[in-house]
């Protein structure tokens, strides 16, 4: 087990495209770490200089302490599951999960027992004795997975571990992770692109976008306050709505439709009355009854369509007119609109974030109202 | 596992008869081919019926008909010549020593030059030139380095102060030289091939091994080594089935000789023919050869597969 911190890290490719610039960041000992951002953001990069596949540019690493920079990865005592899965193709199953521990020297018992602690946990039992291009990719990656976890690393690093499997498999896949974790008490860094796994899973979230860090936090704390439109409309499905209006002392005008906002609130965002912003509503703040307690206020909209989803719908609905900007409200599972139908709903203002439409930062604001 | 099961009835069911499209693939396939397999029947196959016609006929280049038929004398009376038998197990350590030593050498180089970044290209096209070269000019360059007085090899050893070696006229060394010439003709071949077989080796699989820990010479041994096989086995059997024919140098540098030193079997059924004039019995040494050739080619095939 060891805390891992990245230091003012960059990654500079040999044709010299910058994928990782200036990362910074103190994962602590035993924690669970989610890495997440867009395709192409540099997740897998930043994964393979902590396993030591890539070298680092410029700043430092420091697993458990210890410099890491020069270290060889057989070293560093980091177990990967790579994105490629990277299985050793002549080796059967039970070879490809043992070849680690025999390589360290683990005694014959010890491997059999850890191997078929994991093959079980997996669901791989029955999949030992084949060859990797025998397997379906849902199990070529569960065997990936169970090779970084036979190991028991002090690290491990999970670069998309789930994203071929069904949604029953991973979700329990999920549940075995977060249990594996609380067990083990390893340092795990988590890269995703699922928006479950990253609010279910983690102890805290990164989020990055073009080689750099957007935001740290728990994940509640960035659902409730993203620093940026980018983490905004980045987390969660359907994401945060993002609508240019403009503010005045007591009111947010969105092209035509006016809020009232409380005084509490018309005071906490004082300071930027009188200015154009980007409100931020998410889907779930919009309710069809009104709520004193909750503070709302109506917001007439226009259908446009709706998903059906099982245990919700979602409308997707236009503000202001049919012309308006869209924007995705989550409803109850009976809940049913016509195209073109007008739709009162109750919108919780308790909830608005206001962004700078320049800088695409939040401007302040009071955390509870 | 109700699935499984399904799966399993359905392989056991006995084949289904061919569709009319896999039928008419076929036949397309045949009148594609055939022009090649016809080539390949009349110079590959012909000769070797011929071949395997004549070796049971008292067939000479005196009496050249197949007017007595004599079975398996041809055959006795090979095997039972020590002079073809001596051939034979020189031939068999000639193929050993260039196979393996080509392979070492070649294997070697390759792994070398896969790990080369720039100049690739240029490393390529000095390595093939001597494959480049006929055997024939590749003898006869090699007959003039290795002249005993007059020769480049021993005056440059005469440099550094070591004695004049007699390359082609000593029964000691005289086998040793061919295989030297051989291993400088051939060697690129073996580095062209492996190095093929390297460099398409995926890479992800030597990154999960340095993390689970393994040494370069591990990763070695446990990925790069296993993911050769099939190259090397293809490899070793080609360079093996070419060496067993070995024929010009020999013929070029040294006729065989000193004595029969360097007397390898394929020159030996050429003289048979040729100049002992005995068709018939030089057929049946062929086909001993191509006997032999063959049986390992299925073996070594067979314990590559059973390798992997
Ligand atoms: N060997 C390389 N040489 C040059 N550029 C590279 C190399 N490998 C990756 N990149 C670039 O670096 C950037 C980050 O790549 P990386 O693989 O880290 O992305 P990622 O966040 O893991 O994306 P994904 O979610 O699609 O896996 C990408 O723009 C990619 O094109
Ligand atoms: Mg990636």
């Amino acid at each position: 087990m060891a805390s891992i911190s990245l230091s003012n890290i960059h990654k500079f490719y040999p044709n010299g495209y910058a994928a990782v610039r200036d990362v910074s960041l103190d994962i602590k000992d035993g924690e669970f770490m989610i890495l997440l951002g867009p395709s192409g953001c540099g997740k897998s990069t930043t994964l393979r200089m902590i396993a030591g596949l890539e070298t680092i540019s410029k700043g430092d690493l420091h697993i458990g302490g210890a410099r890491m920079n020069d270290i060889d990865p057989a070293d560093r005592d980091v177990a990967i599951v790579f994105q490629n899965y990277a299985l050793y193709p002549h080796m059967t199953v039970i070879d490809n999960l043992s070849f680690g521990l025999r390589l360290r020297g683990v005694g014959r018992s010890i491997i059999d027992q850890r191997v078929a602690n994991i093959a079980d946990m997996l669901g791989i039992g029955e999949l030992l004795s084949r060859k990797p291009a025998q397997l379906s990719g849902g199990q070529r990656q569960r065997v990936a997975l169970g090779r970084a976890l036979v190991r028991e690393p002090k690290a491990f690093l999970l670069d998309e571990p789930l994203s071929n499997l069904d949604a029953k498999l991973r979700s329990a896949m999920r549940t075995e992770l977060i249990k594996l974790h609380r067990t083990l008490g390893t340092t795990i860094v988590h890269v995703t692109h699922d928006q479950v796994e990253a609010m279910t899973m983690g102890e805290r979230i990164c989020i990055m976008k073009d080689g750099v860090i957007v935001q740290v936090g728990a994940p509640m704390e960035v659902y409730r306050n993203p620093v940026n439109t980018f983490v905004a409309g980045f987390l969660a499905s359907p994401p945060m709505n993002l609508l240019r209006g403009r503010l005045s002392a007591q009111s947010l005008s969105l092209d035509g439709t006016v809020l009232a906002l409380p005084p509490a609130l018309g005071q906490a965002f004082a300071d930027h009355a009188e200015r154009d912003v980007i409100a931020g509503m998410r889907p779930e703040d919009f309710h069809l009854k009104a709520d004193a307690a909750a503070s709302t206020v109506p917001v007439e909209v226009h259908a446009v369509t709706t998903e059906v989803l099982g245990p919700e719908v979602i409308l997707v609905a236009t503000v202001s007119g049919e012309q308006g900007a869209e924007i995705h409200i989550r409803c109850p599972r009976d809940f049913r609109a016509k195209p073109g139908e007008i739709v009162i709903f109750h919108y919780d203002v308790s909830q608005l974030q206001l962004f700078d439409p320049e800088t695409t930062y939040a401007l302040k604001r009071p955390v509870q109202i | 596992m109700t699935i499984a099961a399904d799966d399993r009835r359905l392989n056991n069911m006995p084949r289904t008869e061919q569709t009319a499209v896999e039928r008419r693939d076929r036949m397309f396939g045949w009148l594609i081919a055939s022009p090649s397999l016809g080539l390949l029947f009349l110079v590959i196959l012909f000769p070797v019926f011929w071949a395997l016609y004549t070796s049971v006929h008292d067939y000479t280049l005196i009496a050249p008909n197949f007017d007595t038929f004599n079975g398996i004398d041809n055959y006795t009376k090979a095997l039972g010549d020590p002079e073809f038998r001596h051939t034979l197990w020189l031939t068999a350590f000639f193929v050993a020593a260039v196979v393996l030593l080509e392979f070492a050498l070649g294997f070697l180089v390759a792994l070398m030059l896969n790990s080369v970044e720039r100049f690739k290209a240029i490393y390529y096209a000095i390595l093939l030139c001597p494959l480049l070269m006929n055997p024939v000019i590749v003898g006869l360059i090699w007959r003039m380095f290795l002249h005993p007085s007059l020769g480049i090899v021993n005056y440059l050893l005469s440099l550094v102060g070591i004695d004049p070696v007699n390359w082609l006229g000593s029964t000691k060394v005289a086998l040793w030289t061919i295989v030297m010439v051989d291993i400088w003709h051939q060697v690129s071949f073996m580095i062209v091939l492996l190095l093929a077989g390297l460099s398409a080796l995926p890479r992800e699989p030597y990154e999960a091994a340095r993390v689970d820990g393994a040494s370069a010479l591990r990763s070695f041994w446990h990925i790069t080594l296993p993911l050769m096989l099939p190259v090397i086995a293809v490899t070793l059997l080609i360079r093996l089935i070419f060496a067993v024919k070995t024929y010009d140098l020999v013929y070029i540098m040294t006729r065989g000789g000193p004595g029969v030193a360097t007397d390898l079997v394929s020159y030996f059924i050429y003289r048979t023919a040729f100049v002992g004039l005995n068709i018939g019995e030089a057929s049946a040494m062929s086909a001993i050869l191509l006997a032999v050739i063959m049986g390992l080619t299925v073996w070594l095939h067979r314990y590559m597969r059973s390798l992997t």
